[in-house]
């Protein structure tokens, strides 16, 4: 069955999408609360209603972020790690991103880029989580406080620096890719256009 | 303003306690129910309600069989402090104009995190989980009184002063060394050991914990570097390369119901 180029097709589920917005929303949150505690920034700790509430905030947010991290995974994680010879291709082309005149393997729902810096940010939340609870829950033991504060931090610089580039590639570079965090629907034709395989799965009755 | 500090002299010091009853009589602190653990050191530990403790060593030495050594063990308010190093909130912990390191508990999120950045074991916090410890009595100082635990010592093994006059006495009384003298930027505590620190339960030559150091002098502000370089490379690539556009095949076809 052929699927009309005229129509929509459901990339997420409604539940993705709330997911999606609290991770991000938690995230950003978190991020921001965190360079508050970092350069102890003022004008954010007034944000937050000050630093001791912002502490609480900041951990509680922690709760948040941890739950649709994990729920994530039921929506993201199979196709995260499924790779085949296309992505190799993909990485030598460096997704197009470098120039729009390469080819571009054909590719899935998502792209290798996007598996891939979501298998980062799986490792660095995980990482910035174990910290932040061990920091928050178990103060008592120097040791494990110096160590925990201080990957912490390093998970926090690489969170801090994806966020923009994710911002920028998702909603800025790659016109048309918003409405997936607002209806969950795309065009047929942009689909096919982006994600030939996923369609062709589809249209072969393979894919639910 | 001259820094101010104390002058500690085991030697000197009789163990009787006096400075750690006056310091919680000047800080409103109550007592802390403990058991005879076959020491006169008591409480075991520094705690919310303890400021300053004497510590109580038997360590025989090769004249002495019975030697006893008494030493007070507190915040040593050093110039360059780890607890405020990695301290997320501003104010919570601040220096005084005498140089002494003070806390205001409004502004402490009790994360706890002072206490894995001081080198000397020092915070310790209140019911409330807010830093509570020895701030030199800087609201004593700031209404030119002398901390309590000076001003009560009978012996004199507590002196406050100036920091360079009270190394200038110690110097004059023939110790070579003065412990805090120069560690971690110069410590407002300073000891006056006639042996080893390590007797005294000090380490040889204090330090900040490397990692606390790593993160705060090099790492730390990689973080805003890396912001800004993603973000201007984000601008740059919207200019030099552009965004994917995707156009529609069937734009300008009629569109099919
Ligand atoms: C389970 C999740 C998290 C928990 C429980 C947590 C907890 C904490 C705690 C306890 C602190 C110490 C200061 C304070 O008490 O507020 C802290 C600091 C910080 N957090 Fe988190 N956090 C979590 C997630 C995150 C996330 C997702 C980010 C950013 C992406 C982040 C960034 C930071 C930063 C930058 C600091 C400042 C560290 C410093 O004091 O030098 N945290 N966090
Ligand atoms: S002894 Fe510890 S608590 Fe006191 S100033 Fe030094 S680092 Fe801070
Ligand atoms: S417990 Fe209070 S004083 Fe200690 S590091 Fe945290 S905010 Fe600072």
């Amino acid at each position: 069955m052929r699927l009309n180029d005229r129509d929509m097709i459901r990339k997420e589920t409604t539940f993705g999408i709330v997911n999606h917005w609290t991770l991000a929303i938690s995230c950003i949150l978190l991020t921001l609360s965190g360079y508050g505690f970092l350069f102890q920034i003022q004008i954010i700790g007034t944000m937050f209603c000050g630093f001791p509430a912002m502490k609480v905030i900041h951990n509680w947010l922690g709760v948040v972020f941890t739950a649709s991290l994990v729920l994530s995974m039921v929506f993201w994680l199979k196709e995260c790690i499924t790779f085949d010879k296309d992505d190799i291709a993909w990485v030598k082309a460096a997704g197009g991103y470098l120039s729009h005149k390469v080819a571009i393997p054909p590719m899935h729902k998502l792209n290798t880029g996007q598996k891939l810096a979501y298998l980062g940010v799986l490792g660095m939340g995980f990482g910035i989580i174990a910290t932040g609870f061990v920091i928050w829950l178990f103060p008592a033991n120097q040791t494990l406080m110096i160590w925990s504060h201080f990957l912490h931090n390093l998970c926090f610089i690489g969170m801090a620096l994806f966020i923009p580039v994710h911002v920028y590639l998702g909603a800025i570079a790659n016109p048309g890719t918003m409405r997936i965090m607002i209806y969950g629907t795309v065009p047929v034709w942009w689909a096919r256009k982006k994600s030939p395989k996923w369609i062709q799965e589809v249209e072969e009755g393979r894919h639910h | 303003m001259e820094r101010k500090g104390l002058l500690i002299s085991p030697e000197l010091c009789i163990g009787c306690k006096a400075c750690q009853i006056a310091c919680k009589s000047w800080n409103l602190l109550p007592a802390t129910k403990t058991r005879n653990n076959g020491s006169y050191e008591n409480p075991p530990d520094l705690n919310g309600d303890n400021f300053n403790k004497i510590r109580y060593s038997e360590i025989p030495s090769e004249t002495n069989p019975v030697r006893w050594l008494f030493v007070s063990q507190r915040c040593m308010h050093c110039d360059d402090a780890g607890c405020m190093r990695i301290c997320p909130a501003p104010g919570a912990l601040y220096k005084t104009a005498d140089g002494a390191v003070a806390v205001n508990k409004n502004k402490c999120i009790g994360c706890k995190l002072c206490l894995a950045g001081c080198p000397f074991n020092v915070p310790r916090y209140g019911m409330d989980d807010k830093l509570s410890k020895c701030t030199l009595c800087a609201d004593r100082m700031e209404n030119g009184l002398i901390p309590m635990c000076s001003k009560t010592c009978p012996t004199g093994a507590i002196k406050y002063g100036d920091r360079n006059d009270l190394i200038g006495k110690a110097t004059k009384a023939g110790y070579t060394k003065v412990y805090g003298q120069n560690d971690l930027g110069g410590l407002g505590a300073l000891f006056a050991f006639k042996d080893a620190p390590k007797i005294y339960g000090y380490a040889d030559k204090p330090e900040i914990n490397e990692m606390v150091i790593l993160w705060h002098k090099y790492l730390k502000p990689l973080s805003w570097i890396g912001l800004g370089g993603v973000a201007a490379a984000s601008v740059i690539h919207y200019f030099a390369v552009g965004p994917h556009k995707a156009e529609d095949p069937n734009k300008d076809k009629e569109v099919k119901k």
